[in-house]
């Protein structure tokens, strides 16, 4: 009887103990968040988003710049981004459905999706930096784009795949030519899932600072000018967290705030999508 | 057959209740002879496994279900609160309808409840693995490859392998719940021909849809239908004459 | 590719192909990727050679002696620390996500979980630099080094003065990061373990942590496996995370409390410094190494989460 004492001990302890690695992980969520929270509301007011940066040392200024810049990377990576990865989904799942070809490519973008970013940023550099001999935000938008691809690529991918076969051989039935089938029919039916694909696509993408630290680089003025370096939120925080000034990272934070709520905001949005629409997944 | 006449096992007015509130058993009585084999038979839906879920507790891995009245084994109500499940589980073993070796080696397999109970010293284990394979007639088939993977045996012998695995532990009731359904029909005379062996050392339940399997292997015979016990009797007179004229319709293939 | 376009009316073989081209940009990219790679760290491999480049430490700008030796100690330290965290505390939450929560705490704990992946790694970097680092080296490491620091030789790894920008924080602060990946990785592979072998155990008169432990861990080895895998190639390409915590030494130093340089910290603080052809080669030698690891590693991970439905399918 003592024998199966210590097994139920045993077994309590390490129910404990899983139950304790729950908690550790939502500690540190929790301690992030009340952390980038507490730095962050203390230092963000409305000039931060209406004015430019000062010099340090001045009073006031904001990072305008920095979020239109942001803004017209990542809406520019968008643009891009999403044609090409629901294009590329549309193949895989559809004209490429359960070819050898389909599950290559969609294993490669698997590993794209995991590909070190500032790799990627590299990549981008050698490409669209180098030869023009300056930094621009076009080659920022192409690396987000870059990364942003793959994912699009793979959701769409799967949310296509949900769709039953049954109601594409319905619309064939009827003489439709497949391009109509999947534009008119699959993707319809499709539509909530991909859009949400998209959207985590972009919260995944708008965090991302190693893929612009070679490309956009940063800007201190206001810049529109995608073929000159531009300012973008991540760099721009990079950059004030390591210098030296308090008001510099007094901004940083606020700008850290500010991404983490967007990012968290359109995840959580996402997600909550995902599962009204999908079930418990 | 000896003391063939004890009660091994006595259900008393019960019912049974799924989380979702579905009444699943509505007041069985029943009594289980000791060392015989008791078949239930019935319908699909019509509660022998959610029956035979209660004689091992099964049911308290899902929150919600809820039972009433009582089953006493042993003189003790294995209902009541003050029962230890893990006690009482390796005292009532329980085979499933398709085979479930562990992710370990074939002597892994059976030897596991013994490690549980704290058995440790290999010749032991060796020589009480070897009982169980032997006893479930598996043993020549498995004595040169023990440290394989209990994958790699065919789908019969991995069922067999369970079973020796539930007889290492000497349990004194073994439930069977449709224990040959996924087996090709040599595999299945195989395992009844073993399951009527073993009623020398166990007591056995056994839920099955097939009524001449029920036939061969079984002693007394339950037929179900909705939740209620029908009618429990001897095998044979189940068989050739039925009380109830359900049970009637049943056997004779008429529904269901 | 010709049986895919056969018998297509014109519109559909446009769009077909279309498709077919946003796809394989994928594939292009890749390609493109290592190719560049290669060709603008050809100085760099022709000068200091493919993989000798992987062993020499040097790493001076001034006189161009470039070496990949302390980039490459770091992000092995700082990623097998971070794993050694992780991979525990990783499988204890899909243990209690899927085996021991009740209904209504399982979805919400696991995607406050997941929530720790979509924060962006510059915000890890602020709070670790600015929070995490002087609680590290004003409070944690200094008890640390009096609790491990007399231990003979295990002592070195808390030797030195505790500043809290050193391998140990950024261990810590890439362990948070990867737990959810490994976290649901190890859900699902644990979710796909039959409720009826889970049962049989339970039959035989297992306790939970026995089931979990002899049946649901073994069973799901495969991808739990993959799950550590792929979080491995994720902290070897963690930037600014670690970037704000690690210091960027070159010095190797056996001391986890001791400021080091990862590939990417590299990457991050020299790329746009490098001012002549070689460092930039060297840099781009780095970027090499690190695409070629984190492929391998992310190509494994893969293979791991892929097939395991495929074996336990019999």
């Amino acid at each position: 009887m003592t024998r199966m004492r210590s097994r139920k001990l045993q077994s309590a302890i390490a129910l404990t103990l899983s139950g304790m690695a729950a908690l550790f992980g939502l500690f540190w969520l929790g301690f992030i968040l009340w952390d980038v929270l507490k730095h962050g509301t203390a230092a963000v007011n409305w000039a931060l988003f209406t004015e430019d940066p000062v010099p340090p040392g001045t009073e006031g200024g904001g990072l305008r710049n920095a979020f239109v810049g942001q803004l017209m990377i990542t809406g520019t990576a968008t643009l891009i981004g999403v044609p090409m990865g629901v294009l590329g989904g549309t193949f895989l799942a559809e004209y490429a459905r359960g070819r050898a070809i389909s599950r290559f490519i969609s294993i490669l973008a698997d590993i794209m999706v995991s590909v070190p970013s500032i790799v990627i940023g590299t990549f981008v550099y050698a490409v669209m930096v180098k030869p023009v001999k300056h930094f621009s935000g076009w080659a920022g938008a192409v690396a987000l784009a870059m990364i942003m691809i793959p994912v699009v690529m793979r959701t769409t991918e799967d949310m296509l795949s949900l769709v039953p076969w049954r109601l594409r051989e319905a619309a064939f039935a009827l003489g439709a030519p497949y391009y109509k089938v999947i534009v008119q029919v699959v993707y319809r039916q499709a539509s909530v899932g991909v859009f949400t694909g998209i959207l985590l696509s972009i919260a995944r993408v708008a965090g991302e600072t190693a893929p612009l630290l070679f490309t956009s680089f940063n800007n201190a003025f206001f810049a529109t000018d995608m073929g000159k370096p531009i300012a973008s939120l991540t760099v721009t925080v990079f950059q004030y967290a390591t210098g030296p000034f308090d008001e510099w990272k007094a901004q940083a934070w606020a700008a850290s705030l500010v991404i983490t709520i967007f990012i968290l905001a359109i995840t959580i949005i996402g997600r909550g999508i995902i599962r009204w629409k999908y079930g418990n997944k | 057959m000896n003391n063939g006449n004890e009660i091994e096992i006595e259900v008393k007015n019960l019912n049974f209740y799924y989380s979702g509130g579905v009444h699943a058993l509505k007041g069985i009585s029943l009594a289980v002879r000791r060392n015989s084999i008791n078949a239930f038979i019935g319908p699909s839906g019509c509660g022998k496994t959610t029956l035979l879920r209660c004689f091992n507790r099964m049911h308290d891995l899902y929150p919600g279900n809820r039972y009433e009245g009582e089953i006493i084994f042993q003189g003790r109500n294995i209902l009541g609160g003050d029962i230890d499940l893990i006690d009482l589980r390796s005292r009532v073993g329980m085979v499933f309808q398709k085979p479930t070796p562990f992710p370990m080696s074939i002597f892994e397999n059976v030897a596991y409840g013994l490690r549980l109970r704290g058995i440790k010293k290999r010749a032991d284990l060796s020589e009480r693995v070897e009982r169980a394979l032997h006893h479930s007639a598996l043993w020549d088939e498995v004595k040169d490859k023990l440290n394989e993977s209990a994958y790699r045996l065919s789908g019969g012998q991995q069922q067999r392998l369970v079973i020796a695995r539930a007889l290492a532990v000497e349990p004194e009731v073994l439930l069977f719940d449709e224990p040959t359904s996924a087996l090709d029909p040599i595999s299945t005379a195989k395992i009844e021909e073993l399951v009527v062996e073993l009623k020398k050392a166990v007591t056995i339940i056994i839920v099955t849809h097939n009524m001449q399997q029920a036939a061969r292997v079984s002693d007394t015979s339950g037929f179900f239908m909705l939740g209620e016990l029908i009618e429990i009797d001897s095998t044979d007179r189940i068989f050739t004459t039925p009380s109830n004229k359900l049970t009637e319709d049943y056997i004779t293939g008429r529904f269901g | 590719m010709t049986a895919l376009l056969k018998g297509r009316s014109p519109i559909d073989l446009v769009f077909a192909s279309m498709t077919a081209l946003a796809a394989f940009t994928v594939c292009l990219i890749m390609l493109g990727v290592f190719v560049s790679l290669v060709r603008e760290s050809s100085l760099s491999i022709n000068k200091f050679g493919a993989f000798s480049f992987m062993f020499s430490s040097d790493w001076d700008p001034v006189k161009e002696l470039f070496g990949a030796a302390a980039s490459i100690f770091g992000t092995a330290v700082t990623t097998a620390l971070a794993l050694f965290f992780a991979v525990p505390i990783g499988i204890g939450i899909a243990v209690f996500v899927t085996e021991i929560a009740p209904d209504s705490l399982k979805g919400t704990i696991g995607a406050a979980i997941e929530l720790l992946a979509a924060i962006p790694s510059i915000v890890y970097g602020m709070w670790g630099l600015f929070t995490l680092a002087p609680l590290m080296g004003k409070t944690v490491e200094p008890f640390m080094q009096k609790i491990f620091g007399g231990i003979p030789v295990v002592g070195h790894l808390f030797s030195g003065n505790t500043t809290g920008i050193d391998m140990f924080t950024s261990s810590v602060v890439l362990s948070i990061m990867v737990v959810p990946f490994i976290a649901s990785v190890s859900r699902d592979s644990f979710n796909q373990t039959p409720s009826i072998l889970k049962e049989s155990a339970y039959g035989v008169g297992a306790t939970r942590w026995e089931v979990i432990r002899d049946v649901v861990i073994p069973y799901s080895k495969r991808g739990v496996f993959g799950g550590a895998v792929l979080s491995l190639g994720r902290a070897l390409g963690e930037t600014m995370a670690v970037a704000f915590v690690l210091g960027n030494s070159k010095r190797i130093s056996l001391s986890l409390f001791d400021a080091a340089s990862t590939i990417t910290v590299t990457l991050a603080n020299e790329f746009t410094e490098a001012d002549t052809d070689m460092y930039l080669s060297a840099l781009y030698h780095l970027a090499l190494i690190l695409f070629t690891l984190s492929f391998i590693t992310l190509a494994v991970a893969k293979f791991f989460i892929n097939r395991k439905t495929e074996e336990h399918d019999r």
